[in-house]
């Protein structure tokens, strides 16, 4: 199971459900999953062991750069990627239920109604030919007996419910008739048709002005709380997962390097890869003076994935055994929330994240509250 | 980073006297026209995207130009250099107007201001060698003149940003976006500008590439004693790397500050909105108990 590179070899251990908060299983409960897709340079191990789970009415952040295997994680809870010729392993279970076994009828039941996915590009992501309206009361209709006329009505009440004003006329616009911000409304509003319990949020602002981003976020979060969805918010922008998430898991080639309650996260980072983002990103808070240390060389090759820790040739805390082993992710002894994939010892984390270039002194700039806490 | 003490050629005009305008805009307007007809064509209107804009540019500074998306902040940088013709206004650079100027004047003056640009991936010729990229400028301005010497001093660009001169000969393709937008950086220096104009340099790059770009064009500027213009979307990089900050908005600028000021006590309504709109900044209203 050590062997370097091989497949699930991190984070096969028993799950502890994220967040203990309501009794009973969790909406949400992905197993050992893998994800391979065979291309003509080689098998591409994009998403590589991971599991999670979540809870209702709770949002999962997943923040990761690109090729990290954030979208082909979010892409195959849906049944997205079997058409990609992925080849998919472990389990994806919605209320226990197993999804990845499927049919793809089956499927197609679950998607659009149980979980549904709003996407980055609205406007390539609706059909440009058909009025919005008309594309809700399809999916609409999809799932449900119901006639024309009402699903109308319900196509209107939803651009009604997610802010747009004059919705009964809106609802005759065609896609390219709307500003972005306006199609990224319309997309949610398609997406919450049939009030999925699960919605997936792929980069849902990252093509958005800042002032409409933060419409879009205020409007997500109040969705939430009123249909008590849960969301997994796909991002690489951690300001946006400090604002919305509860849990953050890190993605680092294709695996989760770091999960943890979104606040702790960004008090305790404990893996040498999230100090490096945090330390990489110029802030509004904290000082102005504070030099950006960027994460040497690029992210890895999916094909050709580094051996032990794939983090370590950009590691600058790598030892010459983390070519070699394959870090699991770990719970922080006392934490169980916690949970890293890291070879140091953690005392000697807790001593790095401390000095003023670990982590620690560089988080509390990602969000105003934790800035003050800092002290910075 | 590995910057080479042996600097090349610092800009041809390193006299640099801090608080001096290398650059003045005044009353800058661009006006795109909207016509229908294909035989007949009549304007409908204009689109105002930039409506009377006025600002300096301090020799030795960098100023920021922050807005969102049709606020006219890349049509600024395009008439700035010239890429674009303004409808009316003046654009004063080293003392010259060179709203109107032509041919060879219009071509000395381009050598003396260089443009980065956001996406390193559409800017780059994938055709031609990183070399022969960079090397380009020196062609057109008859730097450097001669193969070797030519070669020398693109391999001392390709040091001083921090790329491997060994790669002289690879494609664009073979380098990683952090790395082209690096050789967009050379080549922008190849001609020894006074000024560079970065227009979104790294909005394109994964977030932990960044830094490096950011990092890159801030020592630059101080160790060749670069005058900076960095026009981008994202409030946080401009906060981090520029001396004063102008906002826009509809075309015109609503809020010209330095930085300590605009972020601190922001003047305008939109500044203020702007700001507040951060995601992280607003994560104290959000924590609503669930």
């Amino acid at each position: 199971m050590s062997a370097a590179g091989e497949p699930s070899a991190a984070s096969t251990a028993p799950e502890p459900a994220l967040a203990p908060a309501t009794p009973g299983p969790p909406l949400l409960r992905v197993e050992d999953l893998c994800v391979q897709f065979p291309t003509e340079r080689g098998l591409v191990h994009a998403v590589d062991g991971v599991s999670f789970s979540l809870e209702r009415g709770r949002t999962l952040g997943i923040v990761g750069e690109s090729g990290s295997g954030k979208t082909a994680c979010s892409l195959t809870l849906i049944g997205l990627t079997r058409h990609m010729g992925a080849r998919v392993s472990g389990r994806v279970l919605l209320d226990g239920r197993e999804l990845l076994g499927l049919s793809e009828r089956d499927m197609r039941r679950v998607r659009g109604a149980e979980i549904a996915m709003i996407f980055q590009d609205p406007l390539s992501s609706m059909h440009p030919l058909f009025t919005v309206g008309r594309q809700i009361v399809e999916a609409l209709r999809a799932h449900r007996d119901i006639g024309r006329r009402a699903a109308r009505e319900r196509a209107v009440e939803l651009l009604e419910l997610v802010g747009i004003a004059q919705a009964r006329r809106r609802v005759d616009a065609y896609p390219h008739e709307l500003s972005g911000g306006m199609r990224q409304r319309a997309m949610i509003a398609m997406a919450l048709s049939n009030d999925p319990k699960l919605l997936i949020a792929d980069e849902p602002t990252s093509a958005l002005d800042v002032t409409v981003q933060a419409q879009i976020l205020d409007l997500l979060a109040r969705l939430q709380r009123e249909l008590s969805m849960a969301i997994v918010l796909v991002t690489h922008d951690l300001g946006v997962v400090a604002e919305m998430a509860d849990h953050v898991a890190v993605f680092y080639a294709g695996r989760i390097v770091e999960r943890a309650p979104a606040q702790e996260l960004f008090s305790h980072p404990e893996h040498p890869y999230t100090w490096g983002l945090l330390q990489s990103i110029p802030t509004l808070f904290g000082p102005r003076e504070r030099e950006l240390r960027p994460i040497a060389g690029s992210p890895p090759s999916l094909i050709e994935r580094p051996s032990g820790c794939h983090f370590h040739p950009r590691c600058p805390y790598a030892q010459p055994r983390h070519a070699e082993v394959d870090p699991w992710l770990e719970p922080l002894p006392g934490d169980r929330d916690h949970q890293v994939a890291c070879l140091l010892a953690p005392q000697l984390r807790r001593q790095l994240s401390s000095q003023p270039a670990g982590g620690r002194a560089a988080a509390g700039a990602i969000v105003s509250g934790a800035g003050r806490e800092a002290g910075a | 980073m590995s910057v080479t003490a042996s600097t090349p050629r610092g800009p041809a005009g390193a006299r640099v006297s801090p608080g001096q305008p290398l650059m003045q805009v005044r009353e800058l307007v661009k006006h795109f026209p909207i016509t229908r007809g294909i035989v007949f064509r009549r304007q409908l209107g204009a689109v105002r995207a930039v409506d009377g804009v006025s600002f300096d540019v301090l020799r030795g500074e960098t100023l920021g130009i922050v807005g969102e998306s049709g606020s006219g902040k890349t049509t600024t940088a395009r008439l700035m250099n010239r890429l674009l013709q303004a409808t009316s206004g003046e654009v004063r650079f080293e003392g010259q107007d060179i709203t109107r100027l032509r041919g060879a004047a219009l071509k000395a003056v381009r050598r003396r201001m260089q443009m980065v640009f956001q996406d390193p991936y559409s800017s780059l010729n994938p055709r031609r060698t990183i070399g022969a990229v960079i090397g380009e400028p020196l062609v057109i301005h008859g730097l450097a003149a001669g193969r070797t010497a030519r070669r020398r001093r693109v391999s001392e660009l390709m040091e001083l940003v921090g790329l491997d001169p060994d790669q002289l000969d690879r494609y664009p393709h073979e380098l990683s976006g952090g790395q082209r937008q690096r050789v967009g950086v050379a080549r922008a220096l190849a001609p020894a500008p006074a000024l560079v104009i970065a227009d979104e340099p790294v909005s394109a790059l994964d977030v932990s590439i960044q830094a490096q770009v950011l990092n890159l064009l801030a020592q630059m500027r101080s160790q060749l004693g670069l005058t900076l213009v960095l026009i981008a979307h994202d409030l946080s990089v401009v906060r981090h790397m520029c001396d004063r900050v102008a906002v826009v908005r509809g075309g015109e600028i609503v809020e010209l500050a330095d930085n300590e000021q605009l972020y601190s006590a922001p003047r305008h309504p939109y500044t203020r909105e702007l700001l507040a709109a951060v995601p992280g900044a607003r994560r104290d209203r959000r924590r609503i108990p669930r």
